[in-house]
């Protein structure tokens, strides 16, 4: 079977792609680095590519607001061959800066590309966290994620907090859009401080879109597919590391469809 | 015309304002203000009436939780608004951003800037609000309250003239006087610049002098380190040729050592490993959060202008402070206050770091008072290249001279020249202009941009722009050749700068680059995809001279020969300072009944041995995903490691290792066994996670006073230390710096001396990381084990003489005869993972060591320590380097692995939430206890 092309999208200031790359790399995908630059002057197209993934760091900065540059640019620039791109059935992921700019496009949480409906903003903590913290996934809409064991993962984020209006937030509980919150120890969703390191409406850490095929996280499930990655390897005993199965489950799919 | 946008979040909760309101209470005693709210404010100069909606709609702010007003206050009447920005001229790195976004939406802005208000609700006085400005919000280096909205913002002028500076008809005097606070050269030099001048028959212009003024700076000539010195009368060779010397050790593992603008050794499967680490202390006592972010971002362009390029995959940062509660009356005049400096330069780091995308794993902070008047801000980094691009390229005669990355404004100009003075309390007012703030992004677009020109082989020589800018890029990677630099075709931030200003302006993120004429096109079109500015300024030549011409106008001839050599060797003599205070072990004025479990309590809360955490969690020091030991692990995440381990290949194994040591307390009372400490610490620690010595090669920082007689002798005494424990070792130093200028005058004239530091880091391979491991323990029944051999006499320099007031001048001294078998014994325990936890032992003492192994495996002790046959508090506090606590599955597993070095079995790890050591008598401390006395501080500092 043929390996799924990935775009792993570099802009100026995104810093966590090559671990992105190697993710897709080891779990059996084709993935090329591909620098926005390339999209715009058209020497790369996104046509030829299942999975477009945009990386995490810190787009142009962050200035304005975390991937606002960025998105403002891929919708000034890209905004057809992106629209063309998801009609096809094309398969998108976003961690940390990268679902910050999808949201930002408002291609997540309802695909209304040029229109955002949600928002990632400033920590509670008022600063950059970097820790590892829970989370579990649900029952949602997204087509490849069905897993709901609680998982160990890295969080370094300024700007995760997942806020949007009461009737937006229903819209998207009651649309099952919902694939990752934060637990505690417990397993239980919180708004807790660490476990919560955000103070992220509904503890939510992850989304989908309505057609499943969208999904953003600000937790970094590439930082954790080596049980070397994880702080506590040597005390824990992981059969599996807890990053993997997204992965996995992105490019089985992908291989399908 | 300009057009103001504001953007305020609509939630109650505001973190900025929080935050800030949080340090006014703390840190001012203001407790009158009820709320604080933050505005952005954007101005945007000649953009079309009708777009400024659109475009703030667009951009700049989000209707779902933000509001937006135009031309027009935010906040309501009631409250007290002030507005703070950068000053005109200083680099605002979101500007370009602001400038793309409009671009990209094809909307025109001739300029923009971008700043904040805050607005205080409740009562406040103005001088209350005076005192929030001076002291929290604005730092008159680089930025301003905006008290009137500014006409224009851009800044223009017209390109000052060429001057010549009639030196040779001076008399001494007068040449002193040209050198004062300008070019920092002494009398002698001044003379031998003169002389030159006089041969050929003219006078230079300023742009000559100063280039050579910079070449000949401390900060770039390295006099002392160069100098010829008589020790209490006997002469030496140069410090540098001793360092160097060490070189020979273990040469196989070595690629370049003191050549490049870091050290390089072999690594694995064809990779070689790179390290360098940089002060900048100057800039960071003025302008912390500038200062902190342009020293990440120097040492990043060290490791990137290594070989043909080196990718940076670690970052390291070690700061040195007054203690946070130091009393604002001891502060020396211009000096910035201690917990400021600490918050602002930890910022500073983030902001950089975290931006480019380097983790930062590796650290410490540590408090002295006499840090009051200038404090040290070591930043260090680490990086993986190719072998075969790993040595330092040679630019050929008709290659092309490429400056990369950001433009050339006045920032930075004398810094290399400032940073080798004093201080006094004019530094600020005199040298502001040597300070500026960095922009992450632009480096991060270089780092992309020139590892992709090395990967397509397009790199014949390369350089950063550090301290001095073009003069010393080009003046050095020219060196053998000889060059025509154009600076006309410099890209400059506004057009008033002069022809040197634009030679010796230190404006961040520019590299320089060597390539042939032939590859230009190639250069320019990846520089195109990464959006890297890139400018061919002159080109390499071979007749051994620096020509730099501004327009038609020859602006520099000099020879090189000259440049490099004409500096005169300096002769320094040293003089011992006759120690005073010693006195035997401490006991003399030691308290009696000590209560051991207070006492533990308190040193755990010790500025130089409490968790560091918050400072870390707020650094990314797990981008890159090559994390293998990160700063803190164990059931809690909150045991601290010894040492970084990255695996910078991923899918391999191969760990990179980084641990450092430093003890400024003990340098200032013992520079020789103080030094012998920082060494042997540096080790110990990258033992202590798993390392083997011979993998691995040190980096040396001598951060010292002004050299005068005395501190020349222990500036002697401590590079004697680092020779003949290199040697003892068997370890090469391929690395260094020196910065002599930690000196403070007061207006009256008295002379403060900051604590000498050596700071002493370790970098190397490890061949498989699962073969090594962390401090917290991992089991309850497991035992614990002290390996080599404590000094438990010498107390001196210690936290705990600090905390229960005592002083003693005798210091605690490794034992040299065991310390190798010691390490080894250590080394291969760990590989064959018969020490499954493992922690040095160093400031805080044994007790320490324990404490935080306990609360990393979340478990309690019971350990005897009668057998030691000393005092308890002496046994539990001393600070022996080269020592270390293990944990072993068995007694039986102790006896067989440490066989040939001094070890004792002290006890177990148990089950329960206490600590028991049976000494003379029993202390008893429960983990938590400790371990919330220990995270206290830092909890404060940074209201986590």
């Amino acid at each position: 079977m043929t390996k799924p092309k990935v775009c792993v999208l570099r802009s100026d200031g995104a810093n966590c792609d090559e671990e992105l790359f190697y993710a897709f790399e080891k779990f059996g995908a084709s993935p090329s680095m591909v620098h926005i630059n390339e999209l715009r002057n058209k020497s790369k197209k996104l046509k030829n590519f299942q999975i477009l993934a945009l990386p995490g760091g810190f787009s142009y900065g962050d200035d304005i607001a975390s991937g606002k540059v960025l998105a403002v640019e891929l919708i000034s620039f890209l905004k057809d061959e992106i629209q063309t791109f998801v009609d096809r059935k094309g398969l998108v992921l976003g961690i940390c800066n990268g679902f910050q700019t999808l949201v930002r496009t408002g291609l997540l949480p309802f695909g209304n590309l040029g229109k955002m409906d949600a928002t990632l903003t400033q920590n509670d903590s008022g600063h950059f966290e970097c820790r590892w913290v829970k989370i579990k996934g649900e029952k949602s809409k997204c087509l490849f994620l069905n897993h709901n064991e609680p998982i160990d993962i890295a969080v370094n984020h300024g700007e995760g907090k997942f806020y949007a209006e009461p009737s937006v937030i229903k819209k998207i509980e009651d649309q099952k859009l919902v694939i990752f919150r934060y637990i505690d120890q417990n397993g239980k969703p919180t708004q807790k401080y660490p476990d919560n390191p955000n103070g992220s409406i509904n503890s939510i850490a992850g989304i989908c879109d309505p057609t499943g095929r969208i999904l953003g996280m600000m937790p970094h499930p590439e930082k954790f597919i080596e049980i070397t990655q994880h702080p506590n390897w040597r005390r824990q005993k992981f059969t599996k590391p807890h990053g993997a199965f997204i992965f996995e489950n992105l490019i089985s799919y992908a291989k399908k469809s | 015309m300009i057009f103001e946008v504001r953007v305020k979040s609509n939630d109650e909760k505001d973190p900025k304002g929080a935050a800030l309101l949080a340090e006014i209470n703390k840190t001012l005693n203001i407790s009158s203000i009820k709320k604080i709210q933050t505005a952005k404010v954007y101005r945007l100069e000649n953009i079309k009436k009708e777009k400024v909606k659109i475009f703030a709609q667009t951009a700049l702010f989000e209707k779902i939780d933000q509001i937006a007003t135009y031309n027009k206050s935010i906040f309501p009447k009631s409250a007290t608004v002030i507005e703070v920005g950068y000053k005109p001229g200083v680099m605002n790195p979101e500007v370009a951003s602001i400038l793309k976004v409009a671009s990209d939406l094809k909307i025109k802005i001739d300029a923009c800037d971008s700043s904040w208000e805050y607005a205080f609700f409740g009562p406040v006085t103005k001088s209350q609000i005076d005192q929030i400005v001076k002291r929290l919000l604005v730092n008159d280096t680089v930025e301003n309250l905006i008290k009137k909205p500014p006409k224009t913002l851009k800044i223009s002028g017209v390109a000052q003239k060429v001057q010549t500076v009639p030196i040779t008809k001076l008399n001494d005097q007068e040449l002193m006087d040209l050198t004062h606070d300008k070019l920092f050269l002494n009398l002698e030099e001044m003379k031998v610049i003169q002389n030159y001048f006089t041969k050929i028959k003219r006078d230079p212009t300023d742009c000559e002098l100063e280039t050579i003024a910079l070449t000949w700076s401390e900060h770039c000539g390295h006099k002392t380190f160069r100098a010829k010195v008589t020790i209490d009368g006997k002469t030496k060779a140069p410090f540098i040729s001793r360092i160097k010397k060490t070189a020979k050790n273990n040469q196989k593992l070595i690629i370049s050592a003191f050549d490049d603008n870091s050290g390089v050794i072999d690594f694995y499967d064809g990779f070689a490993i790179n390290g360098k680490v940089e002060t900048h202390n100057s800039p960071s006592a003025i302008e912390p959060y500038g200062g902190a972010m342009t020293g990440s971002g120097g040492v990043f362009r060290d490791i990137l202008g290594t070989g043909q390029g080196a990718k940076p995959v670690i970052s390291t940062d070690i700061f040195c402070f007054a203690p946070p509660d130091l009393n604002v009356k001891e502060l020396p005049p211009g000096c910035l206050p201690p917990e400021y400096l600490l918050r602002k330069v930890v910022f500073g780091v983030r902001d950089y770091g975290n931006r480019v995308g380097i983790p930062t794993n590796n650290g410490s902070v540590h408090f002295h008072p006499d840090f009051r008047a200038k404090p040290t801000v070591a930043v260090g980094s680490f990086g993986l290249i190719e072998k075969s691009r790993a040595k330092k390229g040679k630019p050929k005669s008709g290659n092309l001279i490429i400056t990369l990355g950001g433009a050339t404004g006045r920032d930075g100009i004398h810094g290399a020249t400032f940073a080798s003075g004093e201080m006094t309390d004019r530094t600020i007012n005199v040298s502001g202009s040597a300070v500026q703030i960095g922009n992450a992004i632009e480096e991060k677009r270089l780092i992309d941009a020139i590892l992709k020109l090395k990967e397509d082989n397009l790199i014949s020589a390369i350089t950063d722009c550090g301290a001095g800018g073009y003069a010393s890029a080009i003046g050095e990677i020219a060196k053998e050749t000889g060059a025509e630099v154009y600076l006309d075709k410099v890209p400059l931030k506004y057009a008033n700068l002069a022809p040197w200003e634009i030679f010796l302006s230190e404006s961040q993120e520019r590299m320089v680059i060597a390539i042939s004429p032939k590859n230009l096109k190639k250069v320019q079109n990846i520089c195109e995809i990464y959006n890297v500015p890139n400018n061919v300024i002159g080109k390499f030549t071979s007749d051994k001279k620096l020509k730099i011409y501004y327009h038609k106008e020859i602006v520099c001839n000099l020879s090189m020969a000259f440049l490099h050599n004409g500096l005169p060797q300096r002769h320094m003599v040293g003089i011992s300072k006759i120690r005073s205070q010693r006195s035997k072990s401490g006991q003399s004025s030691k308290p009696n009944n000590i209560k051991i479990e207070k006492v533990w309590q308190k040193v755990m809360a010790h500025g130089n041995v409490c968790s560091k955490e918050p400072i870390v969690r707020m650094y990314d020091h797990n981008v890159q995903g090559t994390a293998a030991m990160h700063p803190f692990s164990g059931q809690n995440f909150d045991g601290p490691n010894d040492g970084a381990i990255v695996m910078p290949i991923l899918g391999k194994p191969y760990g990179l290792v980084v641990t450092h040591g430093l003890n400024p307390q003990l340098n200032k009372i013992d520079p020789y066994w103080g030094s012998i400490w920082a060494i042997t610490e540096a080790v110990a620690n990258f033992v202590s996670v798993g390392g083997n010595l011979k993998d691995a090669a040190l980096v040396d920082n001598f951060i010292w006073p002004f050299p005068d007689e005395e501190s020349l002798a222990d500036l002697d005494k401590s590079v004697d230390a680092c020779c003949n424990m290199a040697n003892l070792l068997n370890m090469p130093f391929i690395s260094g710096k020196d910065s002599l200028s930690s000196t403070y005058r007061y207006p009256n004239g008295q002379i403060l001396k900051i604590p000498p530091v050596l700071l002493i880091s370790v970098f190397g391979k490890i061949p498989d990381v699962k073969k090594t491991t962390s401090s917290d323990f991992k089991k309850a029944g497991s035992t614990i084990v002290l390996v080599g051999k404590p000094d438990f006499e010498n107390l001196g320099g210690s936290t705990y003489l600090d905390i229960i007031k005592s002083r003693s001048g005798d210091i605690p001294k490794p034992d040299l005869q065991s310390i190798t078998k010691v390490f080894s014994s250590i080394t291969s325990g760990i590989k064959s993972s018969q020490i499954i936890s493992c922690h040095d032992i160093s400031e805080g003492g044994t007790a320490t060591a324990l404490a935080e192994m306990c609360i990393g495996g979340d478990v309690g002790a019971e350990i005897d320590i009668e057998q030691l046959k000393s005092k308890d508090d002496q046994i539990l506090f001393s600070e022996t380097p080269g020592t270390f606590l293990v944990e072993v599955n068995n007694e039986n597993i102790a006896k067989k692995l440490f066989a040939k070095v001094p070890y004792y079995i002290l006890g177990k790890t148990t089950k329960s939430d206490t600590i028991i050591v049976k000494g003379s008598k029993t202390t008893k401390v429960k983990v938590d206890t400790l371990k919330k006395s220990w995270q206290k501080p830092m909890r404060e500092i940074f209201n986590d």
